[in-house]
């Protein structure tokens, strides 16, 4: 295995277990076909370069040719040389009914659960100071208005939660409130569900809009008990930087 | 090999790879997520009338139910902490003319004001799950609901853009019939697929539709009804989608697939035979 075909043979594999297994270790996973892309051209990269650097295509597309006519073939050569001659049309005809045929499944959804706040609600902060009474307070609050869905135990888990989809969200959660402002928290619960922009998908959140019923002073204080109860902190401006 | 052949082989060989690399890499993506439970209500096609006024047709039996779990409304006040109802099982069938949709659920007691919807999006415009309240950054549509009261003994089909909105329409296109034994309500809606007035839900096979569901008990506790108005059990938006007449032509398509694939295969081997011999 030392032909030029060989040889990328193996960089197509290799690069193939990076983009697939080990880069999304790091970053969010490729589609799939940005992947095939990738390998399409590194086959292309590979066979220019080859030629380029004084092989001859010839030399390096010669075990296909040889492959696909079967000259001097014997034994397991000759059987995968039928393998592959019968597999490629079904492969083709496979491909194309699972690109034709109805899905059953309903549109995918990827609602965007963090959007971008309106910029009247950026870097506003709690005009309130974090005393023992007001903490009190908003825990108070918390329990009447929000734990029948996010729990009393903060955990999205209240008696109401079942039913919704999106469920409610789950501030003991590190991926919730802990990555959120104070001002983000205050725009989502005077606003809910229906203040979100369209890629959140602001008609199917059933978080309701506070301010139609709860002053701001409630909501800055609801948001306080809502951290401590559920042991988070806010993310403050300087983690931001 | 002069140059021709070897860009015929190259050309063979990156359309060999391309199949057989699209279809592992194509294969090898994660199915859609799915929440727990189901996501949408199959209505199945069917040939012949639909069960339109039947809770108990035999067709209902052989269909397997879409399950949806329903919260007590605290959305919105008046809100309500507790409720009779906390799932509903879902069926249905449409013919391509007309289609009837069955919803089952546990109430331990029969009484006048019972009562049961079925709520959908109108149109293009998306619309909020509550009356189709409105929405701040996205301009939102009606939503057509099917409601059926025991004690009216049929369904009004009405329609809403947010709170106190809500109307009976002119056209009243919706039938629909309740029966309950031991403990189980079985209500049946049906309406044509299409109607024609646009402040319908027009339902074509194949295309997806948003649909909820509410539910009231009707119960008199301490000479009171115990749910009413907006004190009920609802569900959030999920699928609807009459099912479309199988589609025979994809067959054809991949016969013909496999015939271009393997034609293909002759003419390039016999193509590099050519060239290797001269
Ligand atoms: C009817 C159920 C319901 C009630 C009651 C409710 N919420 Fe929510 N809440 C939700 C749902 C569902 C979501 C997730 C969808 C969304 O983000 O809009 C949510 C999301 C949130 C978020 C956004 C969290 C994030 O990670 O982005 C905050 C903050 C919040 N709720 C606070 C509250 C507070 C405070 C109250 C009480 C004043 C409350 N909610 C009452 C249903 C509810």
């Amino acid at each position: 295995m030392k032909g030029p075909l060989a040889k990328t043979a193996i960089l197509l594999v290799g690069m193939y277990v990076f983009l697939k297994f080990i880069l999304p270790l790091f970053t969010a996973p490729l589609p799939a076909s940005l992947i095939f892309l990738y390998l399409a051209l590194t086959f292309a990269s590979a066979m220019i370069f080859y030629t380029m650097s004084g092989g001859s295509l010839d030399e390096f597309m010669g075990p296909v040719g040889r492959f696909l006519t079967g000259s001097g073939q014997v034994g397991i050569a000759g059987t995968a040389r039928i393998l592959v001659f019968v597999l490629f049309p079904l492969l083709v005809g496979w491909q194309t009914y699972t690109r034709l045929a109805p899905s059953d499944m309903p549109p995918a959804e990827n609602r965007t659960i963090h959007p971008a706040p309106p910029g009247e609600f950026v870097g506003l902060a709690n005009p309130y100071p974090r005393t023992p009474e007001n903490i009190m307070m908003g825990k108070g609050l918390y329990a009447a208005f929000c734990s029948p869905c996010h729990g009393a135990n903060f955990d999205g888990k209240g008696p109401a939660a079942v039913g919704f989809n999106p469920p409610p969200a789950n501030f003991s959660d590190p991926g919730t409130i802990a990555q959120l402002q104070e001002s983000y928290l205050f725009w989502r619960i005077k606003k809910g569900g229906v203040g979100l922009p369209v890629e959140a998908m602001p008609w199917k959140s059933a978080m309701p809009r506070w301010e139609v019923e709860l002053p701001d002073e409630w909501i800055w204080k609801i948001i306080m008990g809502e951290y401590d109860g559920a042991g988070q902190s806010p993310r403050t401006w300087e983690e931001e930087e | 090999m002069g140059y021709m052949k070897i860009f015929n082989v190259a050309l063979g060989l990156t359309l060999m790879v391309t199949g057989v690399g699209a279809s592992c890499v194509f294969a090898s993506d994660p199915p859609p997520e799915g929440e727990t439970g189901s996501v949408a209500v199959r209505l199945f096609l069917t040939e012949g009338a639909v069960p339109a006024d039947d809770p108990n047709a035999a067709v209902w039996n052989t269909i397997e139910p879409a399950e949806f779990k329903l919260a007590p409304q605290v959305h919105w006040p008046d809100r309500i902490q507790e409720v009779t109802v906390k799932s509903v099982k879902v069926r249905g069938v449409h013919n391509g003319e007309d289609m009837a949709i069955l919803l089952e659920y546990a109430d331990p007691s029969e009484d006048a004001a019972d009562a049961a919807a079925v709520e959908f999006m109108v149109g293009d415009k998306m619309a909020h799950f509550a009356h189709g309240q409105e929405m701040l950054q996205v301009e939102g549509g009606d939503v057509n609901i099917w409601y059926w009261k025991k004690e009216h003994g049929k369904a009004t089909d009405m329609t809403a853009k947010g709170f106190k909105t809500i109307r009976p329409q002119e056209n009243q296109n919706v039938s629909a019939t309740g029966a309950w034994q031991d403990g189980t309500w079985r209500v049946v809606f049906s309406r044509p697929l299409q109607t024609g007035d646009d402040l319908d839900v027009q339902v074509t096979p194949g295309e997806w539709r948003n649909v909820a569901f509410a539910f009231w008990d009707g119960e008199i506790v301490d000479g009171d009804v115990k749910e009413k108005g907006s004190q009920k059990a609802v569900s959030s938006w999920w699928y609807l989608r009459a099912e479309p007449p199988p589609d025979n032509s994809i067959y054809g398509y991949v016969v013909l697939g496999i015939v271009l694939a393997a034609g293909f295969e002759f003419f390039l081997v016999r193509k590099i035979r050519r060239g290797n011999e001269s």
